[in-house]
């Protein structure tokens, strides 16, 4: 009976002890994105970031005392794959969020399975501008798709005022034939049409191809003074390659991806000079960005992030939701989407810093204004422009209802 | 004009590299009858062994060494999915065979040597030569010259040697060259291994203009499939003049139709060449007798 007795207590102390331990079971955050294939440069980077964000996070206390815990899965830049992974993710490893998505074909065919669960999936990367309109109200009652990265709309546009402001009139458009890239052109047409242009040339070629010279050829023969490219990084620089074959210069100015470092090693010196919107420069000149910098090469013992756009925008998403977390004091989905478009505190990321970045109509937490031109010079991307790059240390917060 | 010349000549370039790849289709066809649908993967295979060599031993003598690699290569794709098959006269095993090793040679690149499309250093300056009005890279010329050489060396490997001889003896009549006293299996397991060989040798030949990676080959075997069945399957010469035929026709349409269609011409050329000369356009009409 004693013997019982104690076996009880012994027992009672036991399940007393654990208590603790399970208050501090980790929050697990889903993390996927193409690790592999042509498009992992990106994923990678994204990957990493995110994983450097969580480890800080992790060593400062946690959220809500609880660590948190990335699961990661490789998408393969595949819709059908991410489909399969999100709903991995939701039902077997039950997430509390997810971060990532750098296709746009991909964010498409995988978030419904998150606004079906009512699990908020935090775009860091993918740049289709439907994504964060796939559930939007009146049709939905919430969205649970959240953006932090500069969308097609943005880019298109600053690509499109670039060009003008540069004093070009005939515009010739190269466009890959993906959702992405035939996307993006729509866009671009769009809004040279509102500022009452009509591009000289609009043409398209296809992932992997060889020979740039037809499309080239009729931009040149259509008089272009400048090239607006809508394709990633390989492509792009076969473009540049191809110009460089026909001895033909005139400026080009990219959708985001020739920040890529595929861009930069293909291309070599022909990439000289080639801009594109980009949301985050390599440079160390607020104390954040230093930080996050030096942690990143020296983790990773790297001297570059293959893809620093998708490395600080994935670092940042962690922040965001960790923040949205720790306000809604739980794990529940409903609760971190509505702290997600209310957040109280600021949130210092190496982007920007975050002043209430989402309202219930707004998910995207980048404006135009946070958007910078950077410029690829000898395998690295600087800042395009002197003043962005003498106002490098100045926060670029979001403009209030500018989306 | 010059303009037209400058998409021929580029048409002529890309002409070549399918060319190159499609001149593998034919070897194997001759002898045997069958292809090695793996072709993209054994050029891609052979662009990455180059691209891991080059820093060692530089592009000129890192050649020998992939054409050694291809080799042993085509060996192993004849060994384990062409001649199970051929032997228990199955007509189709090989297809799935030589596609499926095609796939694992595919995978196998993408652990060794990752996804990313890479950068193939060029052994020739990267400017463009000035010839009347075109603009050529000289890594184009060395395409156009590097694949014709290559064709010529198989043609007189084939008239010349001994072993040659037992080739075309094959493909003229593959009983007959049984009965002659020639192994015809080796004779087979040969050409594979050169069909291999060049499409190894391909590969480090186009990479600079192209990109390297595992899937550098998917598009370009189809389209060089295409060029095999245009100029006819069995013919050498059918293939130069195939692939030539289909670089300039997308190039000519991208410029004069749309770049949207570039590939259509090639296709439509296809089909009709399958509904008029199945055989192809310098294929050798055959009356089979059953």
């Amino acid at each position: 009976m004693v013997f019982a007795g104690r076996a009880v207590a012994a027992a009672l102390l036991l399940s007393v002890a654990m208590l603790p331990a399970q208050a501090a079971d980790p929050i697990k955050i889903g993390l996927s994105g193409p690790f592999t294939g042509g498009s992992s440069s990106m994923g990678v980077s994204m990957r990493d970031g995110a994983k450097l964000a969580a480890a800080e996070i992790n060593k400062a206390g946690g959220v809500l005392g609880r660590p948190i815990q990335l699961v990661e899965r490789d998408d393969e830049a595949k819709n059908e794959v991410g489909a399969q992974v999100a709903q991995e993710l939701i039902n077997k490893e039950k997430v509390v969020a997810s971060v990532g998505f750098i296709n746009t074909g991909v964010a498409l065919a995988a978030q419904r399975f998150y606004q079906e669960a009512e699990i908020p999936v935090f775009n860091n990367v993918a740049t289709g501008t439907i994504i964060t309109n796939q559930f939007k109200e009146p049709d939905y009652d919430a969205n649970y798709v959240f953006r932090n990265s500069a969308y097609d709309v943005l880019q298109a546009g600053l690509m499109v005022d670039e060009a003008l402001a540069q004093g070009h009139k005939k515009i010739a458009v190269l466009a890959d034939s993906t959702n992405y890239g035939q996307l993006g052109r729509e866009d671009i047409e769009k809004y040279l049409a509102t500022k009452n242009v009509k591009p000289v040339a609009v043409e398209k070629f296809n992932i992997k191809d060889v020979d740039m010279t037809a499309q080239l050829l009729k931009a040149q023969q259509a008089g272009a003074e400048v090239i607006l490219a809508y394709g990633i990084g390989p492509e792009l620089a076969q473009i540049t390659n191809g110009m460089a074959k026909l001895g033909w210069k005139v400026p080009m100015i990219t959708s985001w991806p020739s920040s890529m470092q595929s861009f930069i090693d293909i291309a070599g010196a022909n990439g000289n000079g080639v801009i594109m919107p980009q949301t985050f420069i390599e440079d160390q000149t607020l104390p954040k960005r230093k930080a996050f910098l030096e942690n990143y090469y020296k983790t990773y013992g790297v001297t570059k992030i293959p893809t620093p756009v998708a490395g600080a925008q994935g670092y940042d998403s962690i922040y965001l939701l960790a923040a949205a977390i720790k306000q809604a004091g739980g794990t529940d989905g409903v609760k971190i989407r509505t702290a997600l478009e209310n957040l109280n505190e600021k949130v210092e990321g190496v982007v920007t810093t975050y002043d209430k970045p989402f309202t219930a109509k707004d998910h995207n937490a980048i404006s135009r204004n946070m958007v910078v031109f950077g410029k690829v010079q000898d395998g690295k991307i600087v800042y395009a422009k002197d003043e962005d790059a003498k106002n490098a240390g100045v926060v670029r917060v979001k403009e209030k209802s500018s989306n | 004009m010059a303009i037209l010349l400058q998409l021929i000549a580029s048409g002529v370039a890309v002409g070549m590299i399918y060319a190159a790849i499609a001149f593998g289709y034919q070897l194997t066809f001759a002898t045997s009858k069958t292809l090695n649908f793996g072709q993209g993967e054994a050029l891609a295979l052979g662009a990455l062994f180059g691209l891991t060599l080059v820093p060692f031993i530089g592009y000129w003598l890192m050649i020998p060494l992939v054409l050694v690699f291809g080799f042993a290569l085509g060996a192993v794709v004849e060994r384990l999915g062409v001649r199970p098959a051929v032997k228990i006269k199955s007509e189709y095993g090989w297809i799935m065979a030589t596609i499926a090793l095609g796939i694992i040679f595919k995978n196998v690149a993408e652990n060794i040597w990752g996804r990313d499309d890479l950068k193939f250093p060029s052994p020739l300056p990267e400017t463009a030569l000035q010839v009347g009005g075109v603009r050529i890279l000289p890594m184009e010329l060395l395409i156009v010259a590097g694949a014709l050489l290559m064709m010529l060396a198989v043609e007189i490997f084939n008239r010349k040697s001994i072993w040659g001889k037992a080739v075309v003896a094959t493909s003229n009549d593959i009983d007959a060259a049984g009965l002659m006293g020639i192994n015809t299996q080796k004779v087979i397991t040969l050409s594979y291994s050169i069909s291999a060989m060049t499409a190894a040798f391909a590969g480090v030949l186009v990479a600079p203009v192209t990109l390297t990676g595992a899937t550098m080959g998917s598009v370009l075997a189809l389209k060089a499939f295409a060029v095999a069945i245009i100029g006819g399957l069995e013919s050498g010469l059918g293939v130069i003049v195939g692939g030539l035929i289909l670089g300039v026709a997308e190039t000519l349409t991208g410029f004069y139709i749309s770049t949207g269609y570039k590939d259509v011409p090639g296709l439509i050329l296809l089909l009709v060449v399958l509904s008029i000369r199945p055989v192809g356009l310098f294929g050798k009409a055959v009356i089979k007798k059953v």
